[in-house]
Formats: C-alpha cells, structure tokens, sequence
C-alpha cells in the first residue's frame, strides 16, 4: 500500500493550486486524477476570472455583486475572503507564470461580465481556464510532484471519524490499491454529466461527491444547478459570457432583443439564472428558432472577434457550422455548474477530519444559489490555496491513521461483479435515459409533479442498474467498466438534487419553481446538507446562511 | 446517413495481433467522429477503447489517426470525412507505443515537456515586490507593469501558449520516427513559450544550451508536419526556427546544426555560391570529416566532389549588401 503525508483528488485548477501551496513547502503531497491534469475540465474555461484592479472599481463591490448574485443564500464571511483575496491571487498566478492579457497602462485586461457591476473579468483572449490550467500543472512540474494519472477514486477511508486515506483502482493494470494519507483533498470538480444539453466534459461525473456521500461526507445545496445561457444548440458546448461581455446581443426569432423584458438595466449582462430563464421563456413562448435562442456578435466586427474570441469563433464553425463573423450563433441554456457540493469551512476543512475539499466540488458557499461568471475560477485558486495553507497546518503534528483495508475489498467485489454480470442493461443507455429525464423534470423551470417524476425514473434506473453488464471483461485500460462505475455516481448525484429541489419549496437563484415561483426568506434562507443514511437513503437537514455585511433585497438587474 | 466506422483494436491482453474491425452506424447531420466512437461503444461494443472528455478541442484527450491523419476526434466531422474518404478509419497516434485500441502510452511525450523545464526559471531584479496581500477594507493592489508588446509573442491566437497537448504534432513528426530520443515539436514549442517570457529570468542561458545539444532544437528537419497537423493552428516549426535564431545571436554555436548555418551563411557572404566543402568542415570539423572518408571517396569515384574553389558570382556586391542590410536590421 502506497503512503502519502496528504492526496489531492483531481488536477484542475484547485487541486492543482492546492498541491503548489503544499509542494512549495516540501510536503509530501502526490496528485491522483483519473485523466491527465491538463485534460481536466477546467481547461475549458473561457471568459475570465474575476478581481477588482480598476481604480474606480473595489473588492467590496465584487463582495456586493457576488452576495446579490448568491440571490442571498451565500456565505458572506466566505464571499468576503473571496472578493478581498482575488486581486491577490490573480498578481500570484502571473508571478507563477500564468499569462493575462494586458490593457494599455500595462495592467491586466479587464472584461465585463454578467451580474458584475464593473469591467473586471481577466482573462486571456477566450482561454483563461486553458491557460491557468497549463500554467499550474507547469508549476506542478517544477516542484516535481508524484502524480498517478489514469487511477480511478472508488472509496474513501473513513476511520473514527477521520479521513485516512483513499481507494484506487489503476485503470491501465485494473489494479486496486489504497493509499494511506494524514489528509485527502478531493478537488473533483462538478457533475454536469448529470444532464443531457450540458457544456461539461464527459469526465465530470460528480465522482468525488459521491465517494464522499457513501462514506459519510454531507454534501450541500445540491440543488441549485447553474444553466449556462450560451451553449451550442446542438452540442451544448459553452460560448463564453465574455461573448456578451463583449457586448454580444441575444435574440429571438422576432430580431427584438428581448432582455429588456427581463432585465433592462443589465440587459444580456443579468445574472445567469435570469439570463437562461428568460430564454427559455422566449422558447417556451413560440419565440425561439427551432428551440433556440440567437446569440449576435456581428456587430462587434471581424477584428474584434477574431482578437478577443477566437475560441468561440472556432467552435461555433467546427461545432455548428456557423460562421460568427457573418451569422448569429443558436444558443439554448445547458447544465454548466454545480452550486452545491462538498460542504466546506473557509478552508476547505469538510466535516470529517483530516477530509477537505475545492473548486466545484466543494460548497464552501460563496455561490450560494447562483454562480456569477468569472467567479469560479477565481473560488478555485482562493479556497485551493486556503486548503492547501490549512492541510499543511494540519499534518504537521500529526500521524497517519488506520486505513480501513476492507474498502478495498469491497471494491475490488463491485467490481468483479460487474466484470460478471450477466445482466442485459447498458449503462451507457441508461445514463442517455437519466440524462434526458434529468433535463425535463428538474432543469430551468421546476415542479413538483415533473420532480417526482424525475424521482420515480431515478428508483426504476436504480434498480435496472443492478442488471448492467459490461462488453468489457479486460483489465487493461478497462473504460467499460470506469463508465458503469461514473454512472452510479451521476445517478446517486442526481437523486441529491432531485430530492433537494423537491423539498426546497421556493425559488431562488438557478432554482426556479412554478409552484413557487417567489424567494422564501423566512422558510429557506438556509443551506440544504444531504446526508445518506444507513440503508443508503437521502436524508436532508438544513444549516443557517451567515449574513454579514449586506440584509437579503429584493433581487433585479 | 449509413457509413462504417473501421477501428484498429488491439488488446495485448488477449490478442495475438492488432486487426480491425467495422461498425456500421447511422450519422446525424452534425456528428463529430468522437459522437460515433462514443455511439458505438454505449450502444453496441462497450470493448472500444479510446479517450476522451472536453468534446470541444480543449483538453487533448481524444487525438488519434483519422483516416491517416493524427486529428481530434471531437472536433473533426463525420460528413467531410466521409465524402472525402467513404469510410471513417480509426487508429492510434504514431510515434507513441499502443496500450490498447485507440490508447496510446503518453509517458516518453509528457516526460519530454517536463524536460524543457516548462516554467519561468529565476526572478528579475526589477520586478516588483509580489508578497501575498489581502485586502483591507478600502484598499486597493498595485499591479506590475507588463506592456501588451511584452507579450507580442505569447497572445497571438495561434502562439504557443494555446497548445493543448494532443499530441498530434508528435504523432506526425518526421525526426520522432528515425529518434525516440528527439524532443519533439510539442516540448520545444512550449521551451519557446517560456524563453519568450518576459518574467523568465535565465540569466545563464541554461534553455538555449540545453536545447541546442543532440535530440534539441537542431534535430528538426523541417518537414512542417507539425504545423500542418496541429488542431489549433500553431507552428511549432515557426518557433523552433526562431530557437534556432536565438541561439546564433547569443553565441550558443557549440552544435553542428548552428555550426552548419553559420558555414552556409559565410559562404555565400563570401563567394556569393555554397561552398559545400567548406560548409561540411565548418560544420563537423576535419576529423568529422575523417569519418565519412569512405563517402567522400566513392563520391569523388562518381566525380561528385564539389569543386574547392568557387568563382564570385556576378552580383556579389549585392549580395554583400544584402548580409549588411540583415546586420543592421538586428541591430
């Protein structure tokens, strides 16, 4: 069995933050990730991260945006480290090589973004998360880090209530293995796959959620799930915000910019949730082009286009078969970004000990019921840091635990058992089942009777699921068997949010209910935490909203 | 639309040898080959192997050989290569040992971009003290000055910095194949990213002379390949040849490859024709020279010994004019 002082779980942008903070400390920190670390999600971020530089602009209007945008169920001590430590982290990145693209007195470029009160997105053309991404890992490799790629997280060791290590299962030799640890941070990233119509990559299947769900870890507001507005009508891949920061239009078919309808001081630049209900309102309402919306950048020119979206340019030709610079873009919302997550202190600390989380994965919460743009790559460098300042505290005077060897084993059993089943179900069909019902029943516009259907084709999956069997009886760079695996945990992920989004009867931020179609601030200005009780059943409870600086408002842009 | 999938499978696990096999699918009108490779193994034969996860030509995951040419799966159109080609033909990157299927071993790729040392090296004298500093309230951060032409070279949408790593570049490298050892378009491209870095301080010029030994810079043989294959429109030929410049101008001419232009150059500044002769000398030396007696010996046998001494050409003076246009234009 492998032994290491702390084992960060994922490589995108938190994780790979967190293990510089620890590394650059000499501590013996090793990085696990089933893919790659630069093929991890957060490479696909596009328009920006968000800090206050502007001499007119501040932290604490970044701090007021941020609170408002949470539509008031976020952290305010949490927001305050956050907005106050953005500017900081951004200038530590670009010391780490990280490169942003520069305005003409020298300091970093700065673009609008919705929701935001001030020009202060940085970014790097229409690649920021590539670029971050690249420029961590490189600091990752400069501080030669161990790190096992292609190993799969199965399990978490949980013993007297502290985290002491992790399952794995090494996907080219379908070897499992345990790693001791003093501490573990999962930094896994979200669960978009959750959805059909959705901008996340294949790998984001709310694995660490749900690893930490079985073995004790409550999750919370799981669900307050972010529609993107801008997503490719027929991918779902993600045009930037940074597209309407850049002043892009949205239109129906009628060529009215129908924002103004929704939103009109902020028009296209409203917060997301506003944004991608009204779209869907436009399409629901006979108003879309062949359900979709229209996204214009004509205006902006050729120049400025290829300058400052030359991702999206390039997408929406090899994607859509839209040329940008002469055609307007259909767009629909699509599943892009988990609120909710692993509950977390301003440190990443979790409930049990020696257990931490970051990035999406994490709920810490600063994002509370709606995420702005540019925000969340900013939460995974601030609470990556924090978390790897607060484990490398942590281990110091401390010595590794037992790890609960069983795990492994039992494993290894799920495993063998799927390699043998005989069953007749294909996973990957019952994931395009969930996914597609996951998108109807509990997407933009809730209900409860949608919700409960959305419950019931849940239980029935999770019983077909007990039938899968794999075309794949290899060990050698077994993919079959990862994604029957990927599957139970989007399945376990989406029973969280359905069940969630039931009990939670209001409608704040991205969770929007019919039924209750008004923000409850005397019954739910609270966090929802999910727990899994004994006989593997959702259990909820609830936790107060720290409200420091700003009292909930009315909500308009 | 009905067309075949033709996928290279190979499990050393349980197979013998490498073989194909067909899959017939029904396309819709915007399926990527990634869309069909996916269909197949959810629907009919979950023993495909491949990678992938972005789907949008970020990440890197899902390079492989499309009919011939290393491309990316996801971004890469079924109907074009179908109409091109009748058949979607699937198999692993080149240049890399096959793990399984379409699953190639990346351990020689990522350990060449580890060896570059693909981060800023050392900290200017100049730049401005940068201590983590959390904000009080009221408080604003000053930031460094960086110019936007500081960064000319790393901001372009086809520079360097955008490299996703997919490997394709490596996978269609004409020296990777007669070098293992060859550091390839991908890890030199991203040595030309850091060297262009304002804020990387290699004050001994460690990158340049590192990458100037065998198996660098000077390995290239400029087929393009590299450029003509990479999915997001970068040269990495572009920058190896601006590695080479930047080795001559700070004097890092140990290798043969700068040895070999800078003969070319003094040749023809001095005669206006290639003295291949000389060049040869300059470039490997008199005893070099002495190892390739047996070539020289049968070639002046076929009377293929250039002539030692050249006459001027007619223009030389021009020519000459030209070498000091260039001078001055570097300076």
């Amino acid at each position: 069995m492998l032994k290491h002082d702390v084992v960060i779980v994922g490589a995108g942008l938190a994780g790979l933050r967190a293990c510089v903070e620890l590394r650059k400390n000499g501590i013996d920190a090793i990085i696990v990730s089933k893919v790659y670390p630069t093929r991890s999600h957060s490479g696909a971020a596009q328009g920006g991260v968000n800090a206050a530089f502007d001499k007119d602009d501040s932290w604490e209007s970044h701090f007021f945006d941020t609170v408002k945008g949470s539509d008031y169920l976020g952290d305010q001590d949490a927001i305050e480290i956050l907005t106050s430590e953005a500017p900081a982290n951004i200038l530590d990145l670009q010391k780490m090589g990280v490169i942003f693209n520069r305005n003409d007195e020298g300091g970093i470029a700065q673009r609008p973004f919705g929701g935001q009160s001030f020009p202060r997105s940085c970014y790097y053309a229409d690649a920021v998360g590539h670029m971050m991404l690249h420029g961590l890992f490189d600091n990752v490799l400069k501080y030669k880090t161990k790190i096992l790629y292609e190993y799969f997280v199965t399990g978490l060791s949980v013993n007297n209530g502290r985290v002491t290590g992790v399952v794995t299962y090494d996907i080219k030799t379908g070897k499992f293995e345990g790693i001791a640890a003093k501490a573990v941070l999962f930094a896994t990233g979200g669960y978009g796959q959750v959805y059909s119509s959705n901008t996340n990559a294949l790998i984001n299947t709310g694995d660490g959620m749900a690893v930490a769900l079985r073995a004790g870890v409550p999750l919370m507001d799981m669900e307050f799930v972010q529609f993107h507005p801008t997503t490719l009508k027929s991918t779902g891949i993600l045009v930037t915000e940074g597209a309407r920061g850049e002043g892009a239009y949205l239109l129906n078919s009628l060529g009215v910019r129908f924002m103004s309808k929704y939103a009109p001081k902020a028009m296209e630049l409203a917060s997301r949730d506003i944004v991608a209900r009204a779209e869907q309102t436009e399409i629901n309402e006979g108003r879309g082009v062949d359900g979709a919306i229209l996204l214009d950048v004509r205006h902006l020119g050729k120049e400025r286009i290829m300058e400052r979206l030359p991702q999206i340019l390039q997408l929406s030709i090899d994607f859509e078969g839209v040329n940008p610079i002469y055609e307007p873009i259909p767009i629909r919302p699509g599943a892009h970004y988990s609120m909710g997550g692993i509950k977390t202190d301003n440190d990443g600390k979790t409930l049990v000990e020696g257990f931490y989380s970051a990035g999406e994965s994490a709920c810490v919460s600063v994002h509370g019921a709606n995420r702005l743009g540019g925000n969340s790559l900013l939460d995974t460098v601030v609470f990556g840091r924090r978390a790897g300042i607060s484990i490398a505290k942590y281990i110091k005077d401390i010595d590794y635990g037992d790890f609960d060897g069983s795990l492994v084993k039992r494993d290894e059993e799920i495993f063998e058992r799927l390699r043998n089943s005989k069953g007749n179900e294909r996973h990957g069909l019952l994931k395009t089942e969930l996914q597609e019902d996951m998108r109807k029943n509990v997407g933009v516009f809730r209900e409860r009777s949608l919700m409960e259907n959305a419950i019931k084709k849940i239980e029935e999956l999770k019983e077909r699921s007990k039938n899968i069997a794999l075309d794949d009886k290899s060990k050698l760079f077994n993919t079959d068997i990862i994604e029957a695996f990927e599957f139970n945990n989007i399945l376990l992920i989406a029973e969280v949010i359905a069940r969630g989004a039931v009990l939670r009867k209001e409608s704040r931020g991205a969770h929007y209910r019919n039924d209750f179609p008004e923000r409850d601030d005397e019954n739910w200005l609270k966090h929802t935490l999910a727990r899994l009780n004994g006989k593997g059943k959702v259990e909820f409870n609830f936790t107060p909203v720290k409200i420091t600086k700003f009292k909930p408002q009315p909500r308009t842009y | 639309m009905e067309f075949t999938v033709r996928s290279y499978r190979f499990n050393p696990e349980v197979d013998k040898q490498p073989y194909y096999k067909d899959y017939i699918l029904n396309g819709f009108p915007s399926m990527t080959v990634l869309n069909a490779l996916m269909k197949i193994k959810s629907e009919t034969d979950g023993s495909l192997t491949f990678r992938r996860s972005c789907r949008s030509a970020i990440c890197g995951s899902c390079a492989m050989k499309i009919n011939g040419i290393s491309k990316l799966a996801c971004k890469t159109q079924v109907n074009s290569e179908i109409t091109k080609f009748g058949i979607i033909k699937v198999e692993p990157l080149g240049n890399l040992p096959v793990v399984r299927d379409l699953v190639v071993e990346q351990e020689s790729f990522f350990g060449k971009i580890n060896e570059i040392k693909p981060y800023l090296l050392g900290i200017r004298e100049n730049s401005p003290d940068e201590k983590f500093h959390v904000l009080k309230d009221g408080e604003k951060i000053t930031q460094p000055v960086f110019h936007k032409s500081e960064f000319k070279a790393l901001t372009g949408n086809n520079d360097t910095p955008n490299c996703i790593l997919c490997e394709c570049c490596f996978s269609e490298c004409g020296t990777e194949v007669v070098n293992k050892k060859y550091l390839g378009p991908a890890a030199l491209a991203k040595l030309y990213r850091y060297i262009e870095d304002p804020r990387d301080n290699d004050r001994d010029g460690s990158r340049l002379v590192n990458a100037s030994k065998p198996n660098g810079i000077w390995d290239c043989v400029h087929c393009q390949a590299c450029e003509q294959f990479c999915p997001k429109s970068i040269s990495p030929v572009k920058s190896i040849v601006k590695l080479h410049e930047k080795a001559i101008k700070n004097s890092i001419t140990f290798s043969k490859g700068a040895k070999h232009i800078i003969g070319i150059a003094n040749s023809i500044n001095k005669t206006g024709r290639l003295n291949e002769v000389k060049v040869a000398i300059d470039t490997v030396g008199l005893l070099g020279l002495m190892n390739d007696l047996p070539v020289v010996f049968r070639a002046s046998l076929k009377g293929k010994i250039p002539s030692l001494k050249l006459k001027l050409i007619k223009d030389m003076d021009d020519i000459r004019l030209a070498f000091k246009e260039l001078d001055r234009e570097e300076e």
